[in-house]
Protein backbone atom coordinates (compact mmCIF):
# COMPACT_ATOMS: atom_id res chain seq x y z
CA UNK A 1 0.00 0.00 0.00
CA UNK A 2 1.35 3.33 -1.01
CA UNK A 3 0.50 6.81 0.08
CA UNK A 4 1.55 9.42 -2.02
CA UNK A 5 0.78 12.37 0.19
CA UNK A 6 3.03 11.75 3.48
CA UNK A 7 1.14 13.40 6.38
CA UNK A 8 2.49 16.71 7.76
CA UNK A 9 3.31 16.39 11.34
CA UNK A 10 4.56 18.52 13.64
CA UNK A 11 7.53 17.43 13.21
CA UNK A 12 7.67 17.42 9.31
CA UNK A 13 6.67 20.82 9.49
CA UNK A 14 9.20 22.11 11.59
CA UNK A 15 11.54 20.07 9.35
CA UNK A 16 10.21 21.88 5.96
CA UNK A 17 10.77 25.25 7.31
CA UNK A 18 13.96 24.90 8.49
CA UNK A 19 14.80 23.39 5.15
CA UNK A 20 13.44 26.01 3.15
CA UNK A 21 14.93 28.40 5.57
CA UNK A 22 18.47 27.10 4.77
CA UNK A 23 17.59 26.67 1.30
CA UNK A 24 16.86 30.93 1.02
CA UNK A 25 20.30 31.39 2.68
CA UNK A 26 22.45 29.31 -0.05
CA UNK A 27 23.27 32.94 -2.02
CA UNK A 28 24.49 34.51 1.69
CA UNK A 29 26.46 31.66 2.77
CA UNK A 30 28.31 30.33 -0.16
CA UNK A 31 30.25 31.39 -3.38
CA UNK A 32 28.29 32.72 -6.12
CA UNK A 33 29.33 29.70 -7.97
CA UNK A 34 27.87 27.40 -5.22
CA UNK A 35 24.78 29.38 -5.80
CA UNK A 36 25.18 30.10 -9.54
CA UNK A 37 26.23 26.42 -11.11
CA UNK A 38 25.30 23.84 -8.10
CA UNK A 39 22.26 25.73 -6.24
CA UNK A 40 20.38 26.99 -8.83
CA UNK A 41 20.54 23.96 -10.70
CA UNK A 42 19.28 21.67 -8.13
CA UNK A 43 16.45 23.92 -7.88
CA UNK A 44 15.20 23.71 -11.44
CA UNK A 45 16.06 19.97 -12.34
CA UNK A 46 13.78 19.11 -8.86
CA UNK A 47 11.25 20.96 -10.33
CA UNK A 48 11.22 18.82 -13.48
CA UNK A 49 11.90 15.91 -11.63
CA UNK A 50 9.11 16.33 -9.24
CA UNK A 51 6.64 16.80 -12.33
CA UNK A 52 7.54 13.32 -13.17
CA UNK A 53 7.05 12.36 -9.51
CA UNK A 54 3.95 14.10 -9.18
CA UNK A 55 2.41 12.05 -12.11
CA UNK A 56 4.56 8.40 -11.04
CA UNK A 57 3.41 8.45 -7.73
CA UNK A 58 -0.06 10.02 -7.74
CA UNK A 59 -0.87 8.97 -10.92
CA UNK A 60 0.78 5.54 -11.55
CA UNK A 61 2.20 7.04 -14.89
CA UNK A 62 6.21 7.08 -15.46
CA UNK A 63 6.37 9.27 -18.12
CA UNK A 64 9.54 9.41 -20.01
CA UNK A 65 8.04 12.73 -21.96
CA UNK A 66 9.03 15.28 -19.43
CA UNK A 67 12.62 16.54 -20.07
CA UNK A 68 11.22 16.86 -23.90
CA UNK A 69 8.25 19.17 -22.51
CA UNK A 70 10.98 20.99 -20.41
CA UNK A 71 12.41 21.52 -23.69
CA UNK A 72 9.30 22.57 -25.51
CA UNK A 73 8.95 25.50 -22.48
CA UNK A 74 12.61 26.48 -22.98
CA UNK A 75 12.81 26.39 -26.98
CA UNK A 76 9.76 28.39 -27.58
CA UNK A 77 10.72 31.00 -24.62
CA UNK A 78 14.80 31.17 -26.09
CA UNK A 79 12.80 31.50 -29.50
CA UNK A 80 10.23 34.32 -28.83
CA UNK A 81 12.71 36.49 -26.64
CA UNK A 82 15.65 35.78 -29.17
CA UNK A 83 14.41 36.57 -32.37
CA UNK A 84 10.80 38.24 -32.09
CA UNK A 85 12.41 40.06 -28.92
CA UNK A 86 9.10 39.54 -27.21
CA UNK A 87 9.33 40.63 -23.17
CA UNK A 88 10.85 37.62 -21.56
CA UNK A 89 7.69 37.83 -19.04
CA UNK A 90 5.10 37.33 -22.06
CA UNK A 91 7.86 34.75 -23.81
CA UNK A 92 7.83 32.62 -20.59
CA UNK A 93 3.86 32.03 -20.58
CA UNK A 94 4.05 31.75 -23.75
CA UNK A 95 6.61 29.10 -23.43
CA UNK A 96 4.57 27.13 -20.28
CA UNK A 97 1.35 27.29 -22.23
CA UNK A 98 2.92 25.36 -25.24
CA UNK A 99 4.48 22.95 -22.75
CA UNK A 100 1.15 22.73 -21.57
CA UNK A 101 -0.67 22.17 -24.75
CA UNK A 102 2.30 19.87 -25.55
CA UNK A 103 1.56 17.78 -22.79
CA UNK A 104 -2.22 17.73 -22.93
CA UNK A 105 -2.10 16.26 -26.86
CA UNK A 106 0.99 13.69 -25.51
CA UNK A 107 -1.45 13.01 -22.38
CA UNK A 108 -4.41 12.13 -24.40
CA UNK A 109 -2.52 9.83 -26.37
CA UNK A 110 -0.60 8.08 -23.79
CA UNK A 111 -3.45 8.18 -21.63
CA UNK A 112 -5.11 5.55 -22.86
CA UNK A 113 -1.73 3.04 -22.13
CA UNK A 114 -0.15 1.33 -19.42
CA UNK A 115 2.94 0.55 -18.00
CA UNK A 116 5.12 -0.44 -20.75
CA UNK A 117 3.58 1.20 -23.25
CA UNK A 118 2.85 4.05 -21.60
CA UNK A 119 6.84 4.64 -21.08
CA UNK A 120 6.99 3.65 -25.03
CA UNK A 121 4.82 6.29 -26.05
CA UNK A 122 6.58 9.17 -23.70
CA UNK A 123 9.86 7.98 -25.01
CA UNK A 124 8.68 8.83 -28.65
CA UNK A 125 7.51 11.61 -27.80
CA UNK A 126 11.02 12.23 -26.23
CA UNK A 127 12.66 11.50 -29.43
CA UNK A 128 10.43 13.23 -31.86
CA UNK A 129 10.51 16.25 -29.90
CA UNK A 130 14.89 15.82 -29.87
CA UNK A 131 14.87 15.64 -33.28
CA UNK A 132 12.36 18.16 -34.01
CA UNK A 133 14.43 20.80 -32.35
CA UNK A 134 17.95 19.48 -33.49
CA UNK A 135 16.74 19.62 -37.22
CA UNK A 136 14.40 23.19 -37.69
CA UNK A 137 16.40 25.97 -38.25
CA UNK A 138 14.22 27.97 -36.85
CA UNK A 139 14.90 27.03 -33.40
CA UNK A 140 18.79 26.97 -34.41
CA UNK A 141 19.58 23.58 -35.05
CA UNK A 142 22.33 21.85 -33.64
CA UNK A 143 23.65 24.93 -31.75
CA UNK A 144 20.32 25.70 -30.44
CA UNK A 145 20.04 29.41 -29.36
CA UNK A 146 22.45 31.28 -27.49
CA UNK A 147 21.68 34.88 -25.64
CA UNK A 148 18.74 34.38 -24.03
CA UNK A 149 19.58 37.01 -21.28
CA UNK A 150 16.74 37.51 -18.82
CA UNK A 151 15.02 40.66 -18.02
CA UNK A 152 17.63 42.88 -15.14
CA UNK A 153 18.14 41.80 -12.35
CA UNK A 154 18.01 38.04 -13.65
CA UNK A 155 20.42 38.61 -17.07
CA UNK A 156 23.51 37.54 -15.38
CA UNK A 157 23.06 34.39 -14.01
CA UNK A 158 27.09 33.25 -13.59
CA UNK A 159 28.13 36.46 -11.67
CA UNK A 160 24.85 37.41 -9.55
CA UNK A 161 23.25 34.64 -9.19
CA UNK A 162 20.97 35.45 -6.15
CA UNK A 163 17.84 37.37 -7.87
CA UNK A 164 17.41 34.65 -10.13
CA UNK A 165 17.83 31.68 -7.67
CA UNK A 166 15.41 33.43 -5.71
CA UNK A 167 13.01 33.31 -8.63
CA UNK A 168 13.59 29.79 -9.03
CA UNK A 169 13.14 28.76 -5.31
CA UNK A 170 9.29 30.71 -5.25
CA UNK A 171 8.70 29.12 -8.58
CA UNK A 172 9.67 25.64 -6.47
CA UNK A 173 7.78 26.48 -3.60
CA UNK A 174 4.62 27.51 -5.61
CA UNK A 175 4.91 23.72 -7.60
CA UNK A 176 5.17 22.12 -4.88
CA UNK A 177 2.28 23.66 -2.72
CA UNK A 178 -0.27 23.47 -6.03
CA UNK A 179 1.05 19.52 -6.65
CA UNK A 180 0.59 18.79 -2.68
CA UNK A 181 -2.63 21.02 -2.91
CA UNK A 182 -3.72 19.05 -6.09
CA UNK A 183 -3.10 15.76 -4.31
CA UNK A 184 -5.71 16.69 -1.88
CA UNK A 185 -9.04 17.60 -4.20
CA UNK A 186 -11.43 15.21 -5.18
CA UNK A 187 -9.30 15.28 -8.29
CA UNK A 188 -6.15 14.29 -7.04
CA UNK A 189 -7.31 11.49 -4.68
CA UNK A 190 -9.27 10.31 -7.80
CA UNK A 191 -6.34 10.44 -9.86
CA UNK A 192 -4.91 8.38 -7.04
CA UNK A 193 -7.87 5.49 -7.31
CA UNK A 194 -7.04 5.64 -10.87
CA UNK A 195 -3.89 4.75 -10.18
CA UNK A 196 -4.98 2.30 -7.42
CA UNK A 197 -7.72 0.30 -9.91
CA UNK A 198 -9.21 1.95 -13.18
CA UNK A 199 -11.35 -0.25 -14.02
CA UNK A 200 -13.14 0.53 -10.07
CA UNK A 201 -12.68 4.30 -10.27
CA UNK A 202 -14.44 4.27 -14.30
CA UNK A 203 -17.34 2.56 -12.30
CA UNK A 204 -17.81 5.34 -9.77
CA UNK A 205 -18.34 7.90 -12.71
CA UNK A 206 -14.04 8.59 -13.42
CA UNK A 207 -13.28 9.23 -16.80
CA UNK A 208 -9.89 7.69 -16.48
CA UNK A 209 -8.72 9.01 -19.64
CA UNK A 210 -9.83 12.42 -18.96
CA UNK A 211 -8.51 11.93 -15.20
CA UNK A 212 -5.03 10.90 -16.44
CA UNK A 213 -5.05 13.52 -19.20
CA UNK A 214 -5.54 16.27 -17.21
CA UNK A 215 -2.66 15.45 -14.37
CA UNK A 216 -0.57 15.00 -17.53
CA UNK A 217 -1.14 18.30 -18.64
CA UNK A 218 -0.38 20.08 -15.21
CA UNK A 219 2.80 18.35 -15.08
CA UNK A 220 3.83 19.28 -18.44
CA UNK A 221 3.30 23.07 -16.94
CA UNK A 222 5.85 22.27 -14.38
CA UNK A 223 8.06 20.66 -16.47
CA UNK A 224 7.46 23.88 -19.11
CA UNK A 225 8.27 26.20 -16.13
CA UNK A 226 11.30 24.52 -15.20
CA UNK A 227 12.59 24.55 -18.62
CA UNK A 228 12.04 28.52 -19.35
CA UNK A 229 13.91 28.57 -15.26
CA UNK A 230 17.11 26.44 -16.64
CA UNK A 231 17.01 28.82 -20.12
CA UNK A 232 17.23 31.80 -18.30
CA UNK A 233 19.57 30.11 -15.76
CA UNK A 234 22.10 28.96 -18.62
CA UNK A 235 21.29 31.50 -20.79
CA UNK A 236 20.96 29.28 -23.83
CA UNK A 237 19.06 26.00 -25.23
CA UNK A 238 20.20 23.75 -27.25
CA UNK A 239 19.52 20.11 -28.43
CA UNK A 240 22.43 18.27 -26.29
CA UNK A 241 19.43 20.06 -23.25
CA UNK A 242 16.81 17.20 -24.08
CA UNK A 243 18.35 14.37 -25.32
CA UNK A 244 17.70 10.89 -24.38
CA UNK A 245 20.49 10.83 -21.86
CA UNK A 246 18.93 13.67 -19.98
CA UNK A 247 15.54 11.73 -20.38
CA UNK A 248 17.19 9.28 -18.60
CA UNK A 249 18.80 11.96 -16.30
CA UNK A 250 15.78 12.85 -14.99
CA UNK A 251 14.18 9.81 -14.12
CA UNK A 252 17.32 8.62 -12.23
CA UNK A 253 17.16 12.02 -10.24
CA UNK A 254 13.28 11.37 -9.57
CA UNK A 255 14.05 7.80 -8.84
CA UNK A 256 17.13 8.53 -6.51
CA UNK A 257 14.67 11.07 -4.80
CA UNK A 258 11.70 8.64 -4.42
CA UNK A 259 9.29 8.80 -6.49
CA UNK A 260 6.48 8.61 -3.71
CA UNK A 261 7.01 11.72 -1.90
CA UNK A 262 7.40 15.05 -3.85
CA UNK A 263 10.09 16.21 -1.76
CA UNK A 264 12.25 13.45 -3.20
CA UNK A 265 12.52 15.58 -6.51
CA UNK A 266 14.66 17.67 -4.91
CA UNK A 267 16.85 15.62 -2.78
CA UNK A 268 17.26 13.55 -5.92
CA UNK A 269 18.27 16.73 -7.45
CA UNK A 270 20.56 17.88 -4.42
CA UNK A 271 22.70 14.89 -4.04
CA UNK A 272 22.61 14.10 -7.93
CA UNK A 273 23.90 18.29 -8.99
CA UNK A 274 26.31 17.47 -6.08
CA UNK A 275 27.72 14.50 -7.53
CA UNK A 276 27.82 15.79 -11.13
CA UNK A 277 29.62 19.11 -10.37
CA UNK A 278 32.67 17.66 -7.32
CA UNK A 279 33.17 13.90 -8.93
CA UNK A 280 33.32 14.95 -12.16
CA UNK A 281 36.68 16.87 -11.26
CA UNK A 282 37.77 14.03 -9.11
CA UNK A 283 37.01 11.08 -11.37
CA UNK A 284 36.57 10.41 -15.08
CA UNK A 285 33.86 7.98 -14.57
CA UNK A 286 31.49 10.00 -13.30
CA UNK A 287 29.17 7.70 -14.91
CA UNK A 288 30.13 4.73 -13.38
CA UNK A 289 29.63 6.17 -10.29
CA UNK A 290 26.39 7.89 -10.45
CA UNK A 291 25.25 4.36 -12.26
CA UNK A 292 26.69 2.42 -8.75
CA UNK A 293 24.78 5.09 -6.51
CA UNK A 294 21.72 4.44 -8.40
CA UNK A 295 21.33 0.83 -7.85
CA UNK A 296 22.62 0.91 -4.47
CA UNK A 297 19.41 3.12 -3.46
CA UNK A 298 17.04 0.82 -5.55
CA UNK A 299 18.17 -1.96 -3.77
CA UNK A 300 18.42 -0.05 -0.19
CA UNK A 301 15.24 1.64 -0.22
CA UNK A 302 12.67 1.66 -3.08
CA UNK A 303 11.24 4.67 -2.21
CA UNK A 304 14.67 6.63 -2.80
CA UNK A 305 16.08 9.05 -0.57
CA UNK A 306 12.95 10.46 1.25
CA UNK A 307 11.39 6.62 1.55
CA UNK A 308 15.03 6.10 3.11
CA UNK A 309 14.00 9.14 5.12
CA UNK A 310 10.64 8.89 5.64
CA UNK A 311 11.68 5.22 7.01
CA UNK A 312 14.63 6.29 9.77
CA UNK A 313 11.80 8.46 10.74
CA UNK A 314 9.48 5.81 11.33
CA UNK A 315 12.16 4.04 13.41
CA UNK A 316 12.58 6.70 16.01
CA UNK A 317 8.79 7.25 16.75
CA UNK A 318 8.33 3.61 16.52
CA UNK A 319 7.44 3.55 20.38
CA UNK A 320 4.94 5.90 20.44
CA UNK A 321 3.61 3.88 17.37
CA UNK A 322 2.99 0.97 18.98
CA UNK A 323 1.61 2.50 21.99
CA UNK A 324 -1.14 4.04 19.98
CA UNK A 325 -2.20 0.68 17.99
CA UNK A 326 -2.13 -1.11 21.28
CA UNK A 327 -4.72 2.16 22.73
CA UNK A 328 -6.77 1.29 19.01
CA UNK A 329 -6.89 -2.09 19.62
CA UNK A 330 -8.37 -1.88 22.93
CA UNK A 331 -11.21 0.08 22.01
CA UNK A 332 -10.88 -2.27 18.92
CA UNK A 333 -14.90 -2.40 17.20
CA UNK A 334 -16.87 -4.93 18.15
CA UNK A 335 -16.62 -7.25 15.32
CA UNK A 336 -13.94 -9.69 15.61
CA UNK A 337 -10.94 -10.35 13.55
CA UNK A 338 -12.62 -13.16 11.67
CA UNK A 339 -14.77 -10.53 9.90
CA UNK A 340 -11.70 -8.60 9.16
CA UNK A 341 -11.27 -8.35 5.76
CA UNK A 342 -8.17 -6.96 4.12
CA UNK A 343 -9.14 -5.42 0.76
CA UNK B 1 -45.46 -4.48 -8.03
CA UNK B 2 -46.11 -0.43 -9.63
CA UNK B 3 -47.82 0.10 -12.54
CA UNK B 4 -44.57 2.90 -13.46
CA UNK B 5 -42.45 2.11 -16.41
CA UNK B 6 -39.67 -0.04 -16.05
CA UNK B 7 -36.26 0.86 -14.42
CA UNK B 8 -34.21 -1.42 -15.61
CA UNK B 9 -34.67 -2.79 -18.67
CA UNK B 10 -32.24 -5.56 -19.85
CA UNK B 11 -32.48 -7.21 -23.07
CA UNK B 12 -30.65 -9.88 -24.81
CA UNK B 13 -27.08 -9.26 -23.49
CA UNK B 14 -24.61 -11.30 -23.56
CA UNK B 15 -21.57 -11.64 -22.48
CA UNK B 16 -17.64 -13.15 -23.45
CA UNK B 17 -14.51 -13.60 -21.57
CA UNK B 18 -12.30 -14.63 -25.14
CA UNK B 19 -14.22 -16.99 -26.97
CA UNK B 20 -16.77 -18.32 -23.82
CA UNK B 21 -19.78 -17.17 -24.02
CA UNK B 22 -20.87 -16.49 -19.67
CA UNK B 23 -24.31 -14.87 -20.70
CA UNK B 24 -26.68 -15.70 -23.21
CA UNK B 25 -28.73 -13.13 -23.80
CA UNK B 26 -30.45 -12.52 -20.46
CA UNK B 27 -33.65 -9.82 -20.56
CA UNK B 28 -35.45 -8.94 -17.59
CA UNK B 29 -37.12 -5.97 -16.38
CA UNK B 30 -37.16 -3.91 -13.18
CA UNK B 31 -39.61 -1.81 -12.08
CA UNK B 32 -39.13 0.17 -8.55
CA UNK B 33 -38.12 -1.57 -5.95
CA UNK B 34 -36.05 -4.46 -5.75
CA UNK B 35 -34.77 -7.81 -7.24
CA UNK B 36 -32.57 -10.63 -5.94
CA UNK B 37 -30.32 -12.43 -8.12
CA UNK B 38 -29.83 -15.97 -6.92
CA UNK B 39 -27.65 -18.85 -8.21
CA UNK B 40 -24.76 -20.84 -7.72
CA UNK B 41 -20.98 -20.41 -7.97
CA UNK B 42 -19.97 -19.70 -11.37
CA UNK B 43 -23.97 -19.47 -12.84
CA UNK B 44 -22.72 -16.32 -14.22
CA UNK B 45 -23.99 -13.12 -11.53
CA UNK B 46 -20.64 -11.60 -11.12
CA UNK B 47 -20.55 -11.31 -15.14
CA UNK B 48 -24.18 -9.91 -14.97
CA UNK B 49 -23.32 -6.94 -12.91
CA UNK B 50 -20.00 -6.15 -14.78
CA UNK B 51 -22.02 -6.28 -18.25
CA UNK B 52 -24.59 -4.28 -16.81
CA UNK B 53 -21.89 -1.32 -15.21
CA UNK B 54 -19.99 -1.84 -18.63
CA UNK B 55 -16.80 -3.19 -16.82
CA UNK B 56 -14.57 -5.06 -19.20
CA UNK B 57 -13.80 -7.76 -19.04
CA UNK B 58 -16.17 -9.49 -19.91
CA UNK B 59 -16.97 -8.04 -23.80
CA UNK B 60 -20.63 -7.64 -23.90
CA UNK B 61 -23.39 -7.36 -26.61
CA UNK B 62 -26.74 -6.56 -26.17
CA UNK B 63 -29.11 -3.51 -24.53
CA UNK B 64 -29.43 -2.06 -20.80
CA UNK B 65 -31.85 1.06 -20.63
CA UNK B 66 -32.07 2.70 -17.34
CA UNK B 67 -35.38 4.80 -17.27
CA UNK B 68 -35.56 4.28 -21.27
CA UNK B 69 -31.78 5.58 -22.16
CA UNK B 70 -29.88 3.34 -23.68
CA UNK B 71 -26.57 2.53 -21.95
CA UNK B 72 -25.63 -0.97 -23.62
CA UNK B 73 -21.91 -0.37 -25.23
CA UNK B 74 -21.28 3.19 -23.02
CA UNK B 75 -17.71 2.96 -20.68
CA UNK B 76 -18.97 2.55 -17.21
CA UNK B 77 -17.85 6.01 -16.10
CA UNK B 78 -21.31 7.06 -18.47
CA UNK B 79 -23.43 4.08 -17.20
CA UNK B 80 -22.32 5.80 -13.62
CA UNK B 81 -23.24 9.32 -14.35
CA UNK B 82 -26.48 7.69 -15.86
CA UNK B 83 -27.25 6.41 -12.57
CA UNK B 84 -26.48 2.92 -11.84
CA UNK B 85 -24.56 2.65 -8.62
CA UNK B 86 -22.08 -0.22 -8.48
CA UNK B 87 -21.06 -2.11 -5.33
CA UNK B 88 -18.76 -4.57 -6.44
CA UNK B 89 -17.72 -7.98 -4.34
CA UNK B 90 -15.57 -7.80 -2.27
CA UNK B 91 -15.90 -4.05 -1.40
CA UNK B 92 -13.03 -3.39 -3.89
CA UNK B 93 -11.96 -0.24 -1.56
CA UNK B 94 -9.06 2.03 -2.83
CA UNK B 95 -5.72 0.21 -0.48
CA UNK B 96 -3.96 4.08 -0.46
CA UNK B 97 -6.97 6.22 0.28
CA UNK B 98 -8.83 6.52 4.22
CA UNK B 99 -12.41 6.21 4.62
CA UNK B 100 -12.75 10.20 3.97
CA UNK B 101 -11.35 10.06 1.09
CA UNK B 102 -13.15 7.53 -0.49
CA UNK B 103 -16.31 9.63 0.08
CA UNK B 104 -14.82 13.06 -0.90
CA UNK B 105 -13.22 12.15 -4.18
CA UNK B 106 -16.77 11.08 -5.82
CA UNK B 107 -17.41 14.01 -8.45
CA UNK B 108 -18.69 16.92 -7.63
CA UNK B 109 -21.13 17.21 -10.18
CA UNK B 110 -22.42 13.37 -9.17
CA UNK B 111 -22.53 14.65 -5.73
CA UNK B 112 -24.80 17.76 -6.51
CA UNK B 113 -27.53 16.26 -8.41
CA UNK B 114 -28.88 14.59 -5.51
CA UNK B 115 -29.82 14.23 -1.93
CA UNK B 116 -26.60 12.37 -1.08
CA UNK B 117 -23.69 14.33 0.27
CA UNK B 118 -20.56 13.06 2.36
CA UNK B 119 -22.95 14.29 5.32
CA UNK B 120 -25.63 12.01 4.61
CA UNK B 121 -23.63 9.03 4.27
CA UNK B 122 -22.14 9.62 7.42
CA UNK B 123 -25.75 10.26 8.86
CA UNK B 124 -26.70 7.19 7.92
CA UNK B 125 -23.03 5.34 8.51
CA UNK B 126 -22.49 7.02 11.76
CA UNK B 127 -19.75 4.13 12.56
CA UNK B 128 -17.95 5.41 9.37
CA UNK B 129 -17.38 9.06 10.59
CA UNK B 130 -15.90 7.52 13.68
CA UNK B 131 -13.08 5.94 11.34
CA UNK B 132 -12.92 8.67 8.93
CA UNK B 133 -8.89 8.49 9.02
CA UNK B 134 -8.39 5.37 8.83
CA UNK B 135 -7.55 3.56 5.51
CA UNK B 136 -10.00 1.09 4.11
CA UNK B 137 -7.97 -2.03 5.06
CA UNK B 138 -8.22 -0.82 8.90
CA UNK B 139 -12.30 -1.51 8.06
CA UNK B 140 -13.91 -4.21 9.76
CA UNK B 141 -15.89 -6.27 6.91
CA UNK B 142 -19.40 -4.58 7.48
CA UNK B 143 -17.76 -1.34 7.89
CA UNK B 144 -15.99 -1.87 4.20
CA UNK B 145 -19.31 -2.79 3.19
CA UNK B 146 -20.98 0.67 4.12
CA UNK B 147 -18.29 2.24 2.74
CA UNK B 148 -18.59 0.41 -0.59
CA UNK B 149 -22.34 1.48 -0.15
CA UNK B 150 -21.75 4.87 0.41
CA UNK B 151 -19.40 5.76 -1.73
CA UNK B 152 -21.79 4.54 -4.64
CA UNK B 153 -24.97 6.43 -2.64
CA UNK B 154 -22.54 9.67 -2.94
CA UNK B 155 -23.13 9.54 -7.26
CA UNK B 156 -26.74 9.67 -6.49
CA UNK B 157 -27.69 6.56 -8.19
CA UNK B 158 -31.62 5.80 -9.04
CA UNK B 159 -30.29 1.81 -9.12
CA UNK B 160 -27.66 0.34 -7.18
CA UNK B 161 -26.31 -2.67 -8.17
CA UNK B 162 -24.87 -4.81 -5.21
CA UNK B 163 -22.56 -7.61 -5.75
CA UNK B 164 -23.07 -9.87 -2.57
CA UNK B 165 -23.32 -7.46 -0.09
CA UNK B 166 -23.50 -10.10 3.07
CA UNK B 167 -20.32 -12.12 1.71
CA UNK B 168 -18.02 -12.61 4.73
CA UNK B 169 -20.32 -10.88 7.48
CA UNK B 170 -21.70 -12.13 10.69
CA UNK B 171 -25.24 -12.83 10.88
CA UNK B 172 -26.00 -9.42 12.94
CA UNK B 173 -24.43 -7.19 10.55
CA UNK B 174 -26.02 -8.67 8.08
CA UNK B 175 -29.30 -7.83 10.12
CA UNK B 176 -28.32 -3.85 9.82
CA UNK B 177 -26.88 -4.44 5.98
CA UNK B 178 -30.56 -5.51 5.05
CA UNK B 179 -32.08 -2.93 7.21
CA UNK B 180 -30.21 -0.18 5.24
CA UNK B 181 -31.32 -1.98 2.27
CA UNK B 182 -35.09 -1.56 3.23
CA UNK B 183 -34.03 1.90 3.96
CA UNK B 184 -32.85 2.86 0.70
CA UNK B 185 -35.45 1.22 -1.10
CA UNK B 186 -38.70 2.88 0.87
CA UNK B 187 -36.38 5.75 -0.34
CA UNK B 188 -36.93 5.35 -3.98
CA UNK B 189 -33.47 3.72 -4.92
CA UNK B 190 -33.95 0.59 -7.24
CA UNK B 191 -31.99 -2.46 -5.53
CA UNK B 192 -30.67 -5.33 -7.72
CA UNK B 193 -28.91 -7.21 -5.58
CA UNK B 194 -27.20 -10.54 -6.59
CA UNK B 195 -27.15 -12.73 -2.99
CA UNK B 196 -25.88 -16.23 -2.62
CA UNK B 197 -27.50 -16.84 0.78
CA UNK B 198 -31.51 -17.35 -0.57
CA UNK B 199 -32.43 -16.29 3.13
CA UNK B 200 -30.90 -13.45 2.81
CA UNK B 201 -32.24 -12.48 -0.64
CA UNK B 202 -35.94 -13.46 0.08
CA UNK B 203 -35.34 -10.97 2.72
CA UNK B 204 -34.17 -8.50 0.66
CA UNK B 205 -36.65 -8.89 -2.49
CA UNK B 206 -39.83 -10.18 -3.07
CA UNK B 207 -38.73 -11.08 -6.56
CA UNK B 208 -35.76 -13.45 -7.26
CA UNK B 209 -33.90 -14.15 -10.65
CA UNK B 210 -32.34 -17.92 -10.91
CA UNK B 211 -29.24 -17.65 -12.75
CA UNK B 212 -28.35 -21.23 -14.04
CA UNK B 213 -25.45 -21.34 -16.95
CA UNK B 214 -25.63 -17.74 -17.95
CA UNK B 215 -29.27 -17.85 -18.16
CA UNK B 216 -31.82 -16.14 -15.92
CA UNK B 217 -33.72 -19.85 -15.55
CA UNK B 218 -36.95 -18.92 -13.32
CA UNK B 219 -38.04 -15.39 -12.48
CA UNK B 220 -40.43 -15.99 -9.09
CA UNK B 221 -41.17 -14.92 -5.62
CA UNK B 222 -38.71 -14.91 -2.59
CA UNK B 223 -41.95 -17.42 -0.53
CA UNK B 224 -42.50 -19.40 -3.60
CA UNK B 225 -39.02 -20.56 -4.13
CA UNK B 226 -38.54 -20.77 0.29
CA UNK B 227 -41.22 -23.66 0.29
CA UNK B 228 -40.47 -25.04 -3.32
CA UNK B 229 -37.30 -27.52 -2.24
CA UNK B 230 -37.23 -29.35 -5.39
CA UNK B 231 -37.00 -25.97 -7.12
CA UNK B 232 -33.79 -25.06 -4.59
CA UNK B 233 -32.06 -28.82 -4.93
CA UNK B 234 -32.34 -27.99 -8.96
CA UNK B 235 -31.43 -24.52 -9.13
CA UNK B 236 -28.94 -23.77 -5.81
CA UNK B 237 -27.77 -26.99 -4.68
CA UNK B 238 -29.51 -28.58 -1.24
CA UNK B 239 -27.35 -26.57 0.55
CA UNK B 240 -28.51 -23.37 0.33
CA UNK B 241 -31.83 -24.30 1.93
CA UNK B 242 -29.69 -24.28 5.30
CA UNK B 243 -27.65 -21.85 5.30
CA UNK B 244 -30.88 -19.62 4.02
CA UNK B 245 -32.63 -20.56 7.17
CA UNK B 246 -29.51 -19.72 9.40
CA UNK B 247 -29.78 -16.47 8.13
Amino acid sequence: MIRYRGAWTVGTRVVLVLVLLAVALVPAFFSTYFTGAVALKVLWLGLAAASLTFLSGQGGMVSLAQTALFGVGGYITARLMVFEAMSPWLAALIGVGAATAAGLVVGSIASGSRVIYFLMITLAFAVVAYLFFSQVSTFGGHTGINGVFAPAPLDNPTLKPTAVYYVCLACCVVAYLLLRYVGRTPFGLALQAVRDEPARANALGFDVRLHRTLAFALAAAIAGVAGVLATWQTTRISPGTIDVTRTIELLVVAVIGGLYRLEGAWLGAFVYVLLDTYLRGLSGRFETWIGIAFVAIVLLSPGGLAGLLARIDEEVRRPERKRRRRRRRRRAPRLGSALRRTG
Amino acid sequence: MSSEASMLEVDGLSAFYGEARVLDEISFTLHEGSAAIVGRNGMGKTTLCRAIMGITPPDSEGSVLLDGRELGGEPSYVICSAGIGYVPQGRELFPSLTTDEHLRMIGGRLVARGRWDVDAVYGLFPQLARRRRLSGAQLSGGEQQMLAIGRALLTNPRLLLMDEPSEGLAPAIVDELLETCHRLRDEGIGLLVVEQNLGVAGRLADRLLVMVSGRIEHDTHAAELLEDEEAQRRYLGVESMATGEGA
